[in-house]
């Protein structure tokens, strides 16, 4: 930064000083103002969990059979590589605050590429269950299809929810991008690191939805069952 | 901010720590549907996904500490809750119409009864 | 003559020269404000206009200008415009930018840069919401609430209303978050929680709901595009969606809305009875107190819109004990002001009047809405004018007078003239009969059976619909001539001086009136209540170089 901010003195009536906090380089305000816009993201998946309950609640046993069919092992994989990309964030943002810049690039780097990892899974994925028949506006999850009403909106939601969950992974790739960007212009440093933080932040409230959609998903139903197939 | 306070090996080692920790509960995951209660899945591994949010909020995104913070956080958990309580709890489960509605009485109308909707939009 | 916010500026992007640019890019609070404000009211005139074609339309039974597709247009046109651009970012936007951070003595909100992309976010929502109107089939025909399973299958544009709602939801969440972090670390050095001044309290309280339940409204809005669009099934009954989901999902943000809308409003209210009653406000703490449980109460009553919707009667019975209880903290609230005047000196200005008139409105209202929280009567009156009457004397007779009553008190200081007293008082007389008119017939109309959103009807109501078109030409008479006297008094009123209303809080402790650029000359140490008075005079005093106390 420029030109440093000097804070200001407030003097009361005993002439005792009082530093004043302003606006300028406030690095809790840009923490706790992140905080609280992550608590958006929960109400927004709470409110998709909670529509999510609705129907589970409505047909039970469809949901399970739903659950069953879904691929447990491409799922399981995604979950740990999404763990492991946490770990490699917060390695990364701890190099930076010790100084370690260069690490610190190579830790996001490898985030970045853990994350391109999961989307091309879940590509897979999704392709796989297109040639099943489901998929949004194709065959079974049409109106007309036979599957049972709990199985489609289980799979609607499905798409809906991994599918925004995806956006949040391809905005955080980009949001890490432009995190490298801040660090070779110096504008992040070893002392001035609130953009790393909050970014990280962010990895690790993505991290956490998929803790949740993860197993609602695909781990209900496999008491019933075998295995994925 | 303040870099010389930093123990580095010690930070690091907790993340490790926490790792290892996320990922024997992933294992569990997987190996629960047939070892424990596996009459209530659902529970189970609700249970242990909060265990893992746990671990996460707290020494991944540093919650620990944090005066402010975590009064805000429980605020909005305990409001999404709450939502629960009364959309699920309160209202589904005291439906009393379940048995006359078209959509709850899945069986029977689940392929027949499009053409009877009148809200249906894909004809 | 010393500088003003109106000569200089901070930008967001580099140092442009034209004046028209500053104004762009700034990142000043009280300009922000300023553009919050010319905007809101150009969007409230339109939808001010939609509702008198409505009026017109309904002089008399049969259609007389419009058909019924257009009618239901123009009421979505009317809610979207009132609703969703106006009167849920207005009066943080307006009073929360302009007012809270000299309040609280901050130089600036917590994110200023945040601040100004937010209010472009807001600029982009009215665009898309505007363009609407003339795209494809017009704008949606499905009121302002969107339900599924209409939204779903109608032709009109309801994609458009639905992103706009979401990029002005997204604009309210990030206020809502910069007001809770300036809230939280700018306050002066000894101005604990309990000595901010109460409007500081009510946008709080405020900045919490628009951050929690907004992204549930938000998210109810993204669902109902992918359902439009990709099928999902979730609201659609032919997949074995439950389009009373969306009611719940949508209430559940909605419902806590309109105490997003009051509780900043009651914030004005408590700064000017005490201020005009010279006397210290009775209560403080309950009043803040009962702005935050009110807030947390707003968030559990949404099932009382879902009485007719088809929910089990355990769930009806548990909204209905829950929405008694609002009234509750909003009684007290009603009591501390009544018992603030009582013996005090009292002066009737021009924003104490407004103030009293929504006394009177507010409390219709507010029993009004007791009424049909019970749900035997709401069976009878849901979707009446009923219904309608009482929201509008909720939100126009509260809301909107006490944010009208917060123009006239902080014109002064905001634009550094006065207006004239007399005809400020006429145009709240106009506008105080004409309202009254307007809405009062409503009640009983809709109790005798007249539905809401019906563009013809039968030509017994006809009475009760030519006495509302007159309070309605009255109330926009007197509205037109507001806006004339706020005019007149910037252009040519007389210049003010910092503290023309002898007001304790600390935006009347300001060096010049209009503020300068950084607020303050200084920031105070507060070790004061927000409203001392003794003898019917202000206590505190501040020498304005140093911004010391000298009482």
């Amino acid at each position: 930064m420029s030109h440093e901010y000097v804070p200001e003195i407030a003097t009361d009536r005993e002439g005792n000083e009082y530093e004043v906090q302003g606006w300028q380089g406030d690095f809790y305000a840009g923490k706790l103002g992140f905080w609280l816009f992550m608590l958006t993201e929960v109400m927004m998946f709470g409110a998709m969990f909670l529509a999510l309950a609705y129907y589970n609640t409505l047909h039970p046993q469809d949901f399970l059979d739903a659950s069953a069919s879904l691929n447990r092992v491409l799922g399981g994989t995604n979950t740990v590589i999404l763990l492991i990309s946490a770990l490699t964030m917060g390695l990364g943002f701890l190099k930076m605050r010790t100084g370690d810049v260069k690490g610190a690039k190579l830790m996001i780097w490898a985030t970045i590429l853990l994350a391109i990892i999961f989307l091309v899974i879940k590509g897979f994925e999704w392709r796989a269950e297109y040639n099943h028949g489901i998929f949004l506006l194709h065959d079974q999850l049409l109106p007309e299809s036979s599957l049972p009403f709990g199985q489609k909106l289980f799979f609607g939601l499905y798409f809906t929810m991994t599918g925004l969950h995806g956006v949040h992974i391809i905005i955080g790739i980009g949001l890490m991008l432009w995190l490298l960007q801040r660090i070779n212009a110096d504008k992040v440093t070893p002392e001035h690191h609130i953009f790393h933080l909050n970014i990280a932040l962010y990895w690790d409230i993505v991290h956490l939805i998929w803790v949740f959609v993860f197993p609602y998903y695909y781990m209900i139903g496999a008491g019933g069952a075998t295995g994925g197939h | 901010m303040d870099t010389k306070t930093i123990n580095y090996q010690e930070e690091r080692k907790v993340y490790y720590k926490v790792l290892v920790a996320l990922l024997i509960l992933t294992a569990i995951t997987f190996i629960q549907p047939h070892l424990f209660m596996t009459g209530s899945t659902f529970l189970a591994q609700m249970l242990i996904a909060v265990v893992k949010a746990y671990l996460i909020v707290m020494y991944y995104m540093h919650l620990k500490g944090e005066k402010l913070i975590i009064p805000m956080v429980w605020f909005a958990m305990s409001l999404v809750t709450v939502f629960f309580i009364i959309v699920i709890g309160i209202d589904v489960a005291n439906f009393q119409f379940g048995a006359e509605s078209h959509i709850t009485a899945a069986a029977e109308h689940s392929a027949g009864a499009v053409h009877t909707t009148p809200a249906s939009t894909h004809h | 003559m010393s500088k003003t916010y109106f000569d200089e500026t901070h930008c967001a992007i580099g140092h442009p020269k034209s004046t028209f640019m500053q104004w762009m890019l700034t990142v000043d609070h009280k300009r922000i404000g300023i553009m919050y404000a010319a905007v809101m009211f150009t969007f409230f005139f339109v939808a001010v206009f939609t509702a008198l074609a409505m009026r017109i339309e309904l002089f008399s039974p049969g259609g007389q200008i419009m058909d019924g597709d257009t009618f239901n247009q123009a009421f979505t046109l009317h809610g979207v415009i009132m609703i969703f651009l106006f009167i849920i970012p207005g009066i943080p936007a307006i009073f929360g930018n302009i007012v809270m951070p000299l309040m609280i003595g901050a130089k600036d909100v917590s994110f200023p840069r945040l601040n100004w992309a937010t209010f472009w976010l807001y600029i982009l929502g009215c665009i898309i919401a505007l363009s609407s109107l003339f795209i494809g089939e017009g704008v949606a025909d499905t009121g302002w609430t969107f339900y599924a399973p209409y939204s779903m299958n109608t032709d009109t544009n309801v994609i458009m209303a639905l992103v706009a709602a979401f990029v002005l939801g997204f604009a309210s969440i990030l206020t809502g978050l910069n007001f809770l972090v300036t809230i939280h670390r700018l306050r002066a050095p000894g101005m604990t929680f309990f000595k901010m001044p109460l409007f500081v309290w009510g946008i709080y309280a405020t900045a919490w709901i628009q951050l929690l339940a907004t992204p549930v409204v938000g998210i109810t809005l993204i669902l109902a595009i992918l359902e439009k669009y990709f099928g999902i099934g979730i609201f659609d009954p032919a997949k074995g969606g439950d389009p009373v989901l969306f009611q719940h999902l949508f209430w559940i943000y909605s419902h806590p809305a309109v105490y997003l809308m009051i509780l900043p409003a009651f914030g004005i209210m408590s700064e000017i009875i005490p201020t005009f009653s010279r006397k210290e406000i009775f209560g403080y703490r309950t009043i803040a107190l009962s702005s935050a449980s009110i807030a947390g109460i707003g968030y559990l009553v949404w099932g009382h819109h879902l009485y007719t919707s088809g929910m089990s009667d355990t769930a009806k019975t548990v909204f209905s004990f829950l929405t008694f209880f609002v009234a509750i903290p909003t009684g007290v609230k009603f009591y501390d002001w009544i018992a603030t005047m009582y013996q005090g000196k009292i002066v009737l200005s021009t924003p104490m009047i407004w103030a009293l008139g929504t006394i009177i409105t507010f409390a219709i209202g507010g029993i009004t809405g007791i009424t049909i929280t019970m749900i035997g009567l709401d069976i009878h009156l849901q979707d009446t004018y009923y219904t309608v009457a009482h929201f509008h004397y909720a939100i126009l007779g509260g809301v909107v007078f006490l944010m009208f009553a917060g123009m006239h008190y902080w014109f002064p200081l905001i634009t550094g003239k006065l207006y004239n007293e007399t005809q400020a008082k006429i145009a709240f007389y106009l506008q105080f009969v004409g309202f009254n008119l307007l809405w009062f017939p409503m009640f009983i109309a809709g109790y005798y059976g007249m539905p809401r959103r019906y563009f013809d009807y039968l030509p017994e109501f006809q009475i009760y619909h030519q006495i509302s078109f007159f309070g309605a030409i009255i109330f926009i008479t007197g509205l037109i001539y507001m806006f004339v006297v706020f005019y007149k008094g910037w252009t040519k009123g007389e210049a003010s001086t910092p503290n023309p209303w002898n007001a304790t809080t600390l935006e009347w402790h300001l060096p010049t009136s209009p503020p300068p650029l950084e607020n303050h000359s200084k920031v105070p140490y507060v070790d004061f209540e927000p409203y001392e008075y003794k003898n019917g005079e202000p206590v505190v005093k501040f020498d304005y170089e140093t911004m010391r106390r000298i009482d």
